[in-house]
């Protein structure tokens, strides 16, 4: 009902806008840069792909607008075709104006002029992006040089200096004969950075510029983006599919999906009264860091539709829950909400999304699981794996016929953990820090390693034969990080699954039965077993992983980052997937990933790793609630939270440099490099830290509510390794950004 | 950098003498120089044949081991590699050919590589046009067609041309006209002489250069770094000319470094063909006649070019690869 008398004025206020655009009563000095009826095409040989269908949106100076949407939704298309670097066999029509020029139709030799100089733009993959075989003080002068054909070689020089000093990477003048594969990924993504700063941009634009980095580095780079903004005045398109990247940066944002813009306004307006389901179903998605309470992620199910075929109704209608036959009946425009002049949504129910609706309300999340293990004491239930004190050390040599050990490279140095029945124990850490070596050293089982690891009462210890590896790989399975390398193209589904039910000597009757049921525990269609992996989704292909992984009935699964390669809308699917089978099949998991929002929101106890060592090891909630070690205080606060108002006011611990290399690991505390607890000791106190190394020890109740407790309080879940947990933390190393300067106008 | 370079030539001594040795016992089992010797009219007595082998250090009734100990004695004392069953020198035999091979092969393996690099940078600025087209498919019929069928059409096409003009403008076999007066004419007699197998062996040489450079440029030409030195405000050529090409280079020049050794490797068709008696065809005859000697020190040159090839092509690496470091 709603739908008649929003669709009336929705035209209105769009033609509006174009016809004070056109008419130039859109002062040039408002916008700096503004997008009009933005299309992109490309021909492909399956047909005419529509990838861009209408984009509109003004950047303010020194504001920041941030693209959401799913991969193929469009974004990045988006912003190359703003800075005229899609392939000439790309048709692009609609207007792009900077500071009131028109930028489409010009060549190539035109666009030089403000490519790199009124617009810059930072790619997403650093390690690619910089060409190897110049240093980066070449390259960064080469983007001086093209702008300022009369500048000096000192000042250029100079400015090289300057430009990599703002962007913090240290002694900056001697870095600047450096080659880029000298750099960490983050270091190059700063040079990056400072490439595009150079010339003090107008619109910076930053295609998910920190997506391919570790959290640490990820909120070091963004803090950069942040300086960089400062300094320049520049304004700012932030393209990512991180709703939590945007929160504490972004003034407007985008939703993208399909190739159109479906939901705009200001970041509150996006975050906190979405009025597009499918804006709804992206924020429902996401599990947050720090919220304790569990409920379902929201999965948005289906795929993106294909650009070829032009939509006919609502292009998100397929997926949508709410979807009713008078979606289907064209696309609906782009209308301001009501109520907001400057929130606009494309949905025909925008009008009664707003206020109170609650995201599971729209969209069936299912409940959440329950786990016949969840009433027995942890104390009381199996152990389905246990490590002592697994070590593995790669000696580090020199020379090709006579090798000289010149180090050892702890890559896992002492580790011990142990998972019960039906429980799910995470590591998390950066790059570098040994998860998936201890991973690795696990899958080995050798009796020669140095350790112990015993799955499912097997030692590796005893295990000198085949059978007893065999034995082991019944309890033990696994589900790699990127379903689509991790499965045989040339292997049907049924091939795939059917292997390790061979392998484990069952017949051909059992074996057809047994994947028709894994295929329908894993919410795969029965009569899809014939298909190739290629026909499936991500997300389909990933859960064909977890069927193979669960053919032989395993007590354990070991997950190695199972959701990273999978969109946020795909992810939530699969993560209930995996929460759903615990609970039913009373599985442990053994899981490695970096995000810790998904670690949070799965796990039940987690290990934070840094250099091959546990540094804090506990039960979930109380670890991340209530971290003791400084690097788990550094790791939480550096995870984006989709929520913009706590994003702008937290406190964010920004460490320096990258994880060192394990060769100059230190004596003492491995972290003191990059402590901030470290750095604000007095010098007395810096010394325990540098040589005497902290034991992982147990959580002491404070001393109030031992008094307060008649008897001894238990010993609460939670160690971790540091001599001074509640040191003052380093001035330097906080950063809280203002919330004044972020909200919108 | 000389450490590294001390470590690897020590090797390849090793690896050198290995094969040679080899090469050497393998010769010596199995050419017999006494039994070409027996088909001589009139035929000498098997004493005979015996006592001028003797004579010459090819003495067929001692055991291999014991010619391949004379033998390295007589390299590494002397530097004497030998004589043929004919009585020649080896050391003297071996610098004349060597010389020839060179001459033949030295101009044109530089243009082969000039033209095939420059054809290739050229051919992936215009992917699909119609030079890019022409060029390519030239490459890959050159490719194709065997050496000596090139080499023969090239030797037609110029005696065609002797022909149309009535006089003869190029030799299309021999090195140079035997009693020419040293002066202006003998200059021009050596061109005339060079032209055609020059341009023979350059015809067919650059195609697989071409085709490589050609394709890695064309994998670098969309690589992330193209597109950040755009972004930077370079046009799509100027990007390419200033960073793909130098980072696309990277392999052909590795191939290039090993090619250079090459020109004084000679090559046996077009020596044949061409009637330059070089390294390249004295390899091959030797064995049809039965020369042990002659066939080892070959092989042993061989051996000796694709070392050399080996460590350039590391230089070559090194100097434009910032990435390779020597250790």
């Amino acid at each position: 009902m709603s739908s008649n008398l929003d669709a009336g004025p929705a035209e209105q206020p769009q033609s509006a806008v174009e016809r004070l655009h056109v008419a130039g009563l859109h002062a040039p000095t408002d916008a700096v840069l503004s997008v009009r009826d933005l299309h992109v095409r490309f021909n492909t040989e399956n047909g005419v792909v529509h990838a861009v269908r209408g984009v509109d949106f003004d950047l303010l100076p020194g504001k920041t607008l941030g693209i959401v949407g799913e991969s193929g939704s469009g974004k990045s298309v988006t912003s190359l075709a703003i800075m005229g670097l899609l392939p000439t066999t790309a048709e692009i029509s609609g207007s792009v104006r900077l500071k009131g020029k028109e930028l489409l139709g010009l060549t190539d030799k035109a666009m030089c002029e403000y490519r790199g100089n009124e617009l810059a733009m930072v790619f997403q993959d650093p390690l690619s992006s910089l060409t190897p075989v110049y240093t980066v003080g070449t390259q960064i002068v080469e983007a001086l040089t093209i702008h300022n054909p009369t500048m000096s070689k000192q000042a250029k020089e100079a400015r090289a200096v300057e430009l990599l000093a703002m962007v913090g990477i240290p002694s900056p003048k001697d870095r600047l004969r450096a080659f880029p594969h000298e750099f960490s990924g983050g270091m190059r993504q700063r040079v990056m950075i400072a490439i595009a700063i150079a010339n003090n941009p107008r619109v910076l634009i930053a295609d998910e510029p920190t997506t391919a980095l570790d959290v640490t580095i990820q909120a070091q780079v963004l803090e950069v983006l942040h300086t960089a903004q400062e300094e320049t005045g520049a304004a700012v398109v932030m393209i990512t599919h991180d709703l939590g990247v945007v929160a504490g940066m972004a003034d407007d944002i985008m939703v993208m999906y399909a190739g159109k813009p479906v939901e705009t306004g200001a970041v509150d307006d996006i975050y906190y009264n979405p009025r597009m389901p499918y804006t709804m179903g992206l924020l429902g998605a996401v599990p947050r860091v720090d919220v304790a309470e569990k409920s379902s992620l929201i999965p948005i199910e289906g795929m993106p539709p294909n650009l070829i075929h032009t939509p006919t109704g609502c292009s998100f209608a397929p997926r949508c829950p709410l979807a009713s036959d008078a979606c289907l009946d064209g696309e609906p425009p782009l209308a301001p909400v009501p109520g907001s002049t400057l929130h606009h949504a494309a949905c025909i129910k925008s009008g009664a999304l707003g206020g109170e609706v609650d995201v599971h309300d729209v969209f069936s999340a299912p409940p959440v699981p329950v786990s016949r293990f969840d009433a027995i004491p942890r104390g009381e239930r199996a152990v389905v794996l246990q490590l002592k004190d697994v070590r593995k050390h790669f000696p580090l040599s020199k020379g090709a016929l006579l090798k000289r050990r010149i180090g050892t490279v702890k890559a896992v140095d002492g580790v011990t953990f142990d998972i019960r029945e039906g429980e799910c124990f995470s590591i998390v850490g950066e790059s570098g820090s040994g998860k998936t070596t201890t991973l690795l050293e696990i899958m080995e089982f050798h009796k020669d390693q140095d350790g112990e690891v015993v799955i499912g009462g097997i030692s590796n210890k005893q295990a000198a034969d085949a059978r007893t590896k065999a034995a082991m790989r019944r309890e033990l399975q696994m589900v790699f990080q990127d379903p689509t390398g991790a499965l045989d193209p040339r292997f049907t589904v049924y091939e795939v699954l059917a292997e390790p039910l061979q392998n484990a000597g069952m017949d051909k009757q059992a074996i057809k039965k047994r994947i028709m049921e894994l295929m329908k525990l894993v919410g795969l269609q029965p009569d899809h077993v014939n298909r190739f992996p290629n026909q499936f989704s991500g997300g389909q292909r990933q859960r064909v992983g977890i069927a193979r992984a669960l053919a032989v009935n395993p007590k354990l699964v070991v997950l190695d980052e199972p959701v990273s390669a999978l969109d946020v809308s795909v992810q939530a699917g699969v993560i209930n997937l995996l929460d759903k089978l615990r609970a039913e099949l009373g599985l442990s998991y053994l899981m490695v990933a970096h995000d810790l929002s998904v670690v949070r929101h799965i796990s039940n106890r987690v290990a934070v790793m840094y250099l091959g060592k546990i540094v804090e090891i506990g039960e979930v909630d109380r670890v991340f609630d209530n971290p003791r070690h400084p690097y788990t205080r550094a790791l939480l606060s550096a995870i984006p939270v989709p929520d913009p108002h706590v994003e702008q006011t937290r406190e964010r611990i920004i460490l320096r440099g990258d994880l060192p290399s394990p060769l100059d690991a230190p004596k003492g505390c491995n972290f003191a490099t990059r402590c901030p607890v470290f750095a604000a000791l007095p010098p007395a106190k810096q010394e325990k830290c540098l040589t005497l190394e902290p034991p992982l020890e147990p959580v002491a109740p404070s001393a109030a509510a031992q008094a307060l407790a008649a008897h001894a309080l238990p010993v609460l879940d939670q160690r971790f390794a540091c001599f001074f947990p509640d040191g003052e933390l380093d001035e330097d190393m906080l950063v809280v950004h203002e919330s004044a300067d972020h909200h919108a106008p | 950098m000389l450490r590294y370079l001390a470590k690897r030539g020590i090797t390849y001594v090793f690896m050198i003498f290995l094969t040679t040795s080899a090469g050497y016992f393998l010769a010596v089992s199995s050419l017999k120089p006494a039994l070409l010797e027996q088909e001589r009219i009139p035929r000498p007595t098997p004493e005979q044949v015996a006592n001028s082998m003797r004579l010459k250090g090819l003495d067929p009734d001692l055991s291999p081991w014991e010619r391949y100990v004379e033998w390295l004695t007589a390299i590494v004392t002397r530097w004497d590699w030998g004589r043929s069953p004919n009585g020649a020198f080896i050391n003297a035999e071996f610098g004349d050919r060597v010389w020839i091979s060179t001459r033949l092969f030295l101009a044109s393996i530089i243009l082969t590589l000039v033209i095939g690099v420059a054809l290739g940078v050229y051919s992936a600025a215009r992917q699909y046009k119609f030079q890019d087209r022409v060029i390519t498919s030239y490459s890959y019929l050159a490719y194709i067609v065997p050496a000596p069928i090139a080499y023969f059409l090239v030797q037609l096409g110029a005696i065609n041309i002797n022909e149309t003009v009535g006089e003869r403008i190029f030799f299309v076999t021999g090195i140079s006209t035997p009693g020419m007066e040293p002066g202006w004419a003998q200059f021009v007699d050596m061109l005339a002489h060079y032209a055609v197998p020059t341009i023979a062996i350059t015809l067919v040489g650059w195609g697989s250069y071409q085709i490589a450079q050609r394709q890695y440029l064309l994998d670098n030409v969309n690589a992330d770094f193209v597109r950040t030195a755009r972004a930077k405000g370079l046009t799509r050529n100027q990007a390419i000319s200033r960073h793909a090409l130098r980072v696309s280079f990277i392999p052909v020049a590795q191939s290039i470094a090993f090619t250079i050794p090459a020109i004084f490797a000679g090559g046996f068709f077009a020596e044949k063909i061409f009637a330059w008696p070089g390294v390249g065809s004295w390899s091959i005859d030797a064995i049809s006649l039965q020369d042990v000697n002659a066939a080892t020190a070959t092989l042993a040159y061989g051996s000796v070019i694709f070392a050399l090839g080996a460590i350039l092509a590391d230089f070559a690496t090194t100097l434009v690869d910032p990435r390779v470091r020597v250790q």
